[in-house]
């Protein structure tokens, strides 16, 4: 019998793709071996030279109402996808159970085409950019639109791990399930067909010539495009409402390479660890695994290595089939975790294995000297029964994600419930690259904007403290050098050395709202000056989300788990949130959770154009009279450590995750107004969480940034939660918005003034009569710090720090 | 090297500064590019070549790669393939 309270299921399914509008349509066409590459017709390739493409239909329903116009192709695909999953799985949203269901979606390029259309348009006629399109650019926006169509009020956020993030979307959905967070979450991914992966792709060489070619030619990849959701939900949940169930989510496995930017470790280690990983996690051996739904991408390097991974760990199995789906659908980049996804799923229950398509008969010679034992499916599916189906999915930045599914009930491993201490710290922000400039400049009241903002400067002193070679760091954007310095401050400040004994034991979760927004439209303006076939091959690579991420471990070596989460400014504690979790189940030993943005010419120009961009000299929160804000940046990050763990190595404990809730109240994209009862439930939950009243929290650390809306919705909250008014610290006064790193570090200074290393008397705001009010509150005693974010659209974050007795 | 390969040399120094984001103190034109000096890889690569052909038309996919061991190097192809 299994644990129930531990078993996820797989009751809907959603796609579009190449092959077909729906799932039924997208599965047939699959199993038959029909391809969807043809010339590309989203954008004009003449001067590329590669030509073909699988997109999605140009056309087709959406159904999501006035919003539609409101939203980039990359969230209609999302949309679409998702409502056909949720129709499928006859899931009913309301308000008895709206709470608990929850929306994760991966993307790797976001809302590239209204990226490019901004710049194209203010290239060919600076003023006539429609400002509108800004708001449909991040990633983050694209789970907030599939939730206000789908009623969802529960978790709510985005993976930006480029072509595993929906893969990952569906391992955390389940996570979250197993830690009580939720009951039901859509999960999957979406991506667009766009100039900047065609372009990027171009000039890395990467792209075949003709139809991609996986484990066989393999001379490159050829892209897709579409959308796949999963309803992921708890097996009581399912049975309750009495749902068709497909199949169990059984244990997954995400992993860093610690390696490349771009290519994978030649030795396969990082590919394998997320296979091995996930079969330990599921209570599997690779004898168990009857189907491979492989990455496939058709690059050299990809298909050799992840050939050697599948030959090491299931190569003395008994004929597992292995089969990759995109030499149909092609690489639907973010997206492409999903749509394999269902169609494991599909394969699983259907006990019917997908071909590979495109090989000759030269190409079946060919592959006999090749696959030994495993059966790469060529050119034809074939009946085979399947108990157990992994899929895989490997990204840039050297992310590695696989995941098992079952077709009946199975103990898998159990998770532990550790406490989880915050042992460390990392800050680079406009005070400085340490703690101690940090505490300093809360000190001294804050720092001072000359006009444009606060910046952070990260050189030569930092990469000669950490020893980080100019060969490596100027490859990296300034957002990627800020998050390698804060990362290697934080692991210094932990006392944590990686090492090969440890170096698995160690992850990473960032948080982004904007990501890397500036070396993205450096990108895009390189296309739109000099054409398709000139990108930089030398900024892709940093375009996408999970690039600081992947950076980070590639200078330290931590190969644990590596997700990149994007939504808002609360990324920055939603990142903690999730290392939290990571911790407490017993998967890592220690999880730096990060929050990270940046302050440039792009962010100006971009909030500029919203009417947020203010050139006062600091942020001046909860006055309710404007609506800009003073821009900062830089990157936090905060160690997160089991007990056992930081007590094995004596680590200094400076305050213990108490207890966390993340919320949602939809409202339109790029607002926040009427969404207050979001954060109420939000800091509610995250003390119940805690197993304390709200009352017993003894200050906030808040996100008031100077945005009369944004500042109104936190004072009127606080008024209706809490019965006594509660001092608001505000780090924000003192760095500027610095977004996803002035969430982080919030968190940060709830633990520091916790821990006592920032002094006991403090600023703070109370709020009486509506009305801010400075005051000096004294901290020695304070026992429990709650830290609010928030994040457009109606997403909010509530963590809770304890004191360390 | 003469007038006319030193003004290449020149440009692209400034390719591998503006592009790759290598300090130009860092850089003469005889240290190696790839191994063991700058310690550029096959990305890097893809960029200069980019980056030549946008400058002076000279097409360098597929040339052998001494011609890539630094500016020096780069600069003598660049002039011997350059069209008037």
């Amino acid at each position: 019998m299994a644990d129930n309270e531990k078993r996820c299921v797989i009751t809907g399914l959603g796609m579009i793709n190449a092959i077909g509008n729906t799932v039924d349509e997208s599965w047939n066409n699959c199993i038959n071996g029909v391809s969807g590459i043809k010339e590309v017709r989203s954008i004009d390739t003449s001067d590329c030279y590669a030509h073909l493409g699988a997109e999605s239909a140009e056309h087709f329903d959406v159904e999501a109402g006035d919003d539609e116009q409101k939203m980039d192709r990359v969230s209609l695909l999302c949309v679409k996808a998702a409502n056909e999953a949720i129709k499928d799985s006859g899931i009913i949203i309301d308000d008895s159970n709206a709470d608990r269901v929850g929306v994760i979606m991966g993307s790797c390029v976001g809302g590239a085409v209204s990226i490019q259309k901004f710049f194209t348009d203010r290239h060919n006629a600076e003023g006539s950019e429609d400002t509108s399109d800004i708001i449909k650019m991040p990633i983050g926006v694209i789970a907030n639109n599939v939730a206000k169509i789908a009623g969802a009020k529960g978790v709510v956020t985005n993976v930006g791990n480029a072509c595993a993030a929906s893969t990952i979307s569906i391992e955390y959905a389940c996570d979250l399930i197993r830690a009580g967070v939720g009951d039901a979450f859509i999960v999957g991914g979406a991506d667009s067909f766009s100039a900047l992966a065609f372009g990027g792709f171009t000039a890395l060489h990467a792209l075949d010539t003709d139809p991609c070619s996986p484990y066989n030619k393999s001379k490159g990849i050829t892209l897709g495009e579409g959308a796949g959701a999963l309803i992921v939900e708890s097996y009581e949940h399912a049975v309750a409402r009495n749902a068709k169930i497909y199949c169990d989510v059984l244990g997954g496995g995400i992993s860093s390479d610690a390696h490349h930017i771009t290519a994978p470790r030649p030795d396969s280690e990082g590919q394998m660890n997320a296979m091995k990983w996930a079969l330990s996690n599921s209570d599997l051996k690779p004898s168990d695994i009857d189907y491979i739904n492989g990455h496939a991408t058709g690059t050299p390097l990809n298909d050799s290595t992840e050939i050697q991974a599948m030959q090491t760990i299931f190569g003395d199995n008994d004929n597992t089939a292995v089969d990759s789906t995109k030499s149909m659908v092609g690489h639907c980049l973010g997206a492409a975790g999903a749509v394999e996804a269902i169609y494991t799923v599909k394969a699983l229950t259907t006990d019917t294995v997908p071909p590979t398509i495109g090989y000759s008969d030269e190409d079946l010679e060919n592959l006999k000297e090749k696959a030994g034992k495993l059966d790469f499916m060529p050119n034809v599916s074939k009946h085979k029964e399947i108990d157990y189906a992994m899929t895989n999915n490997f990204a840039f930045g050297g992310n590695n994600a696989s995941v098992i599914f079952a077709k009946n009930e199975k103990n898998i491993k159990p998770l532990e419930n550790n406490k989880v201490y915050v042992t460390g710290f990392g800050i680079v922000s406009p005070a400085g690259n340490t703690v101690d400039s940090y505490v300093e400049a809360v000190k001294n009241g804050g720092l001072k904007s000359e006009g444009d903002g606060l910046f952070a400067t990260v050189g030569a002193d930092d990469y000669k403290e950490y020893g980080i070679k100019l060969n490596f760091y100027r490859k990296l954007d300034k957002l990627s050098q800020t998050q390698v310095v804060s990362g290697r401050a934080c692991l210094a400040d932990a006392g944590v050395t990686v090492t090969t004994d440890n170096e698995t034991e160690i992850g990473m979760i960032v948080g982004t709202a904007d990501g890397p927004a500036t070396e993205i439209i450096n990108f895009h303006e390189g296309l739109i000056k000099n054409g398709l076939h000139a990108g930089s091959a030398f900024i892709f690579p940093n375009t996408v989300y999970n690039a600081a991420g992947g950076y980070f471990s590639i200078n330290t070596g931590v190969k644990g788990v590596n997700v990149t989460l994007t939504n808002g400014m609360q990324a920055g504690l939603q990142s903690i949130c999730y290392a939290y979790n990571v911790v407490r189940d017993g998967a890592e030993k220690m999880m730096m959770a990060t929050g990270l943005d940046e302050n440039t010419e792009t962010m100006k120009l971009l909030y500029g154009k919203l009417g947020y961009f203010s050139n006062d000299e600091a942020v001046k929160p909860y006055e309710l009279n404007g609506s800009e804000f003073v821009l900062g940046e830089g990157s936090t990050t905060m160690m997160l450590e089991s007990e056992a763990s930081a007590d094995a190595r004596n680590a200094v404990k400076y305050a213990e995750i108490a207890g966390y809730a993340m919320t949602h109240e939809s409202v339109s994209a790029g607002t926040l107004a009427g969404s207050d009862a979001a954060l109420d439930k939000a800091i509610i939950k995250a003390c119940e969480n805690a197993g304390i009243s709200v009352d017993d929290i003894d200050a906030i650390v808040g996100f008031g940034d100077g945005n009369k809306t944004v500042d109104a919705i936190e004072m009127n909250s606080y008024g209706r939660v809490f019965k006594n008014v509660k001092p608001v610290m505000s780090v924000k006064t003192v760095v500027g918005e610095s977004r996803a790193a002035a969430a982080n570090l919030e968190a940060v200074h709830a633990a520091l003034t916790l821990s006592g290393k920032l002094p006991s008397k403090q600023d703070a705001y109370v709020f009486e009569n509506g009305k801010a009010v400075k005051t000096t509150v004294d901290t020695t005693d304070y026992k429990y710090m709650l830290v609010t974010s928030f994040a457009a659209g109606g997403s909010y974050t509530a963590v809770v720090l304890k004191k360390v007795d | 090297m003469d007038a006319k390969q030193t003004e290449i040399a020149e440009k692209i120094k400034n390719i591998l500064v503006e592009n790759l984001r290598i300090p130009a103190e860092e850089l003469d034109y005889e240290i190696e590019l790839f191994g063991d000096g700058i310690g550029l890889d096959s990305i890097d690569s893809l960029e200069i070549i980019a980056g030549i052909d946008q400058e002076f038309g000279v097409q360098m996919t597929g040339v052998a790669k001494e011609n890539f061991y630094n500016i020096e190097a780069l600069s003598k192809y660049v002039m011997e393939h350059m069209e008037d």
